[in-house]
């Protein structure tokens, strides 16, 4: 599986249930957090996002978040893919789950704007404008077909047995 | 199902061992992703609205892991709104047609009433959306938080995907002394470590003070891990694990040790013997301190419950120091009993009636004083908590302007006691020290 997109930077401990839900949008719907999500920190970040880029952040990226609909939002956002030092554990889940690449990667050096370049399979992660080629935990198999379906519910849909896992 | 074939190079730990044998013949090490067969699955009410949506997507014509599911309405216990009164009914409405086991309000907290209710035993993969289902590795059960996707995967196909942890080992030398406990020891880890500390990672906890430990109090220790970002803590199982789980109807055990030659990512030694009470300070769990560094603090509210320390020897201890007395002027305090179960036992102890008497409100059992959400306790400004609940941020009971401090049942019920933060060793009763209570 490969990505490619514009790279929109984030700082470390990004906590997306406050900055990417309706936790402080109450009653607004994914459509409007969306359009407002990590407003707080990067201001004009949504606009700037087109479909297919890819959010560059630093550790812990999603720490203590562990609602699922950050994740619905990010793909209704168009987001293509996230590379961050570490991401929380459940958020990371909930990536895969609903078929948003993850990758694991040291960022530094990456800026604004940068075409980065992913290869899920091979577990590469490029900017060539700058010289930077990295390797990163390349996703197993497994992860790679949840992804290839959509996410976890498509994928069992096709595949209830779990094969071809 | 104990041993794996082993591959002869490297010895495993209790993670995974566990995940291999659910996963097929060949053995998982760390950083494997496997999918595993779940012996029991575990959706509460906070998250129901979710997980029901992604089951209802999935579309299943049938789900046939549902009689190994509970439903547990304990966060929203009595629901505070219509909304959460109508989630109930839609919890229970679903649970009626696809034959899940329903625990219902008042009933008790889903990371007690799974363990009491017989549903877990030694060698199981359990999951539970909630992030404290860590609860159920003082079983020594690989029990970890999910999300309503994964609770789905597990109701249609009794299996999930996972990435095989790397895992802590934490060596607790010596013995807990009286009036300190679990709770202290995973304050002691999170200074330590800092909160996600073990992202990602499992913890096994091992060594004389584990197993001077009673089941409640290890029920603590594995819980808690939760606040350290661990994906599972995992004690090994000895006689009184044994003992407490036949006494619930619990499955065979299938008991699982790690290898000495095990190998670990990071090893912690800790001697317990020498740990006095621990204190996080406010808005950060791991912000922690020893109680003499902040006995003069005064308190509005003392809250035993939630968890992490809402059972019976929490509730013991608290009576232990609060029988025949009484709580400090000023001072509000409410027991939240984890489950009906302990409610009862704590009733027919006369441990109710001894905190009643003290100026206590006992609360039924659920999820109570922990979080705004539940509308059991929304502070005012300027107002300082001390609870034995699990998280501190700031804001958690439903105003910014008020601080929470966490630490031990003795410790907070000294507190109570005195009105301003109190180590329990210095308070007749707070060196109070269970029976053995496995059977």
């Amino acid at each position: 599986m490969n990505i490619r997109g514009k790279a929109h930077l984030l700082a470390d401990d990004v906590n997306t249930d406050i900055h990417c839900s309706s936790k402080y949008h109450p009653g607004r719907d994914n459509a409007y957090v969306a359009q407002h999500a990590f407003e707080q920190l990067a201001p004009g970040f949504a606009a700037r996002l087109a479909k297919g880029d890819v959010i560059v952040a630093g550790r812990n990226f999603g720490n203590n978040s562990s609602r699922e609909q950050a994740v619905h939002i990010l793909r209704l956002m168009g987001v293509g893919a996230i590379v961050a030092a570490s991401f929380g554990r459940q958020f990371f889940r909930n990536c895969i789950n609903n078929g948003l690449p993850v990758v694991e990667c040291n960022v530094s050096g990456i800026s604004e704007n940068d075409e980065i370049e992913l290869d899920l399979g091979a577990g590469r992660v490029a900017v060539p404008a700058r010289g930077i080629v990295r390797e990163t935990p390349s996703l197993p198999g497994e992860v790679q077909a949840i992804l290839v379906a959509g996410g976890l519910i498509p994928f069992l849909k096709a595949h209830p047995d779990w094969k071809p896992v | 199902m104990d041993a794996l074939p082993k591959d002869g190079a490297m010895g495993a730990t209790i993670s995974e061992k566990i995940l291999g044998s659910h996963s097929g013949s060949r053995p998982a090490q760390a950083g494997d992703v496997v999918v595993a067969s779940v012996d029991f699955a575990m959706l509460h009410d906070a998250r129901a609205t979710n997980a029901l949506t992604r089951i209802e997507q999935l579309g299943a014509a049938k789900l046939p892991f549902a009689a190994r599911t509970a439903f547990v309405l304990d966060h929203y216990s009595p629901p505070p709104h219509a909304e959460a009164a109508n989630i109930h009914r839609e919890m229970r409405a679903f649970s009626e047609a696809h034959g899940t086991v329903l625990y219902d309000v008042g009933d008790g907290i889903c990371h007690q009433v799974l363990p009491e209710g017989g549903h877990l035993t030694c060698g199981d993969v359990v999951t539970g959306t909630d992030t404290h289902s860590t609860t159920y590795g003082a079983f020594n059960a690989f029990g970890t938080g999910v999300e309503g996707t994964d609770l789905a995967a597990v109701m249609m196909t009794g299996k999930l995907w996972f990435r095989v942890p790397e895992t802590i080992r934490v060596d607790l030398k010596g013995r807990l002394q009286p009036g300190v406990w679990a709770k202290d020891l995973t304050l002691a880890m999170l200074g330590r470590l800092g909160a996600e500390g073990a992202n990602y990672k499992a913890i096994e906890y091992a060594g004389p003070a584990v197993a001077a430990m009673e089941i409640d109090d290890r029920m603590t220790l594995a819980n808690h891990a939760a606040e350290l970002g661990a994906k599972a803590a995992l004690l090994e199982a000895d006689e009184k694990t044994f003992a407490w789980l036949k006494a619930r109807g619990a499955r065979e055990p299938r008991p699982v040790k790690a290898d000495p030659d095990a190998r670990y990512c990071e090893r912690i030694e800790i001697d317990a013997a020498k740990l006095p009470p621990q204190v996080a300070r406010k808005h950060r769990i791991d912000d922690v301190v020893g109680v003499p560094e902040v006995k003069n603090q005064r308190i509005h509210y003392a809250l035993i419950g939630t968890c992490t320390n809402g059972r019976l020897d929490d509730i013991r201890q608290a009576a232990a120091i609060l029988k025949g007395r009484r709580i400090a002027r000023g001072v509000r305090m409410i027991v939240t009993p984890a489950s009906r179960n302990v409610y009862l036992q704590a009733a027919r102890e006369g441990l109710i009636e001894a905190l009643t008497l003290a100026g206590a409100s006992v609360e039924a059992a659920g999820c109570g004083t922990c979080v705004n959400i539940t509308g059991h306790l929304i502070t005012g400004d300027g107002d300082v908590v001390i609870s034995t609940a699990n998280r501190n941020f700031k804001g958690r009971l439903g105003n910014a302007n008020s601080e929470i401090f966490i630490g031990s049942a003795a410790t907070v019920a000294a507190s109570a006691l005195t009105g301003h933060i109190t180590d329990p060793r210095t308070v007749e009763g707070g060196v109070w020290r269970p029976i053995s209570n496995a059977a």
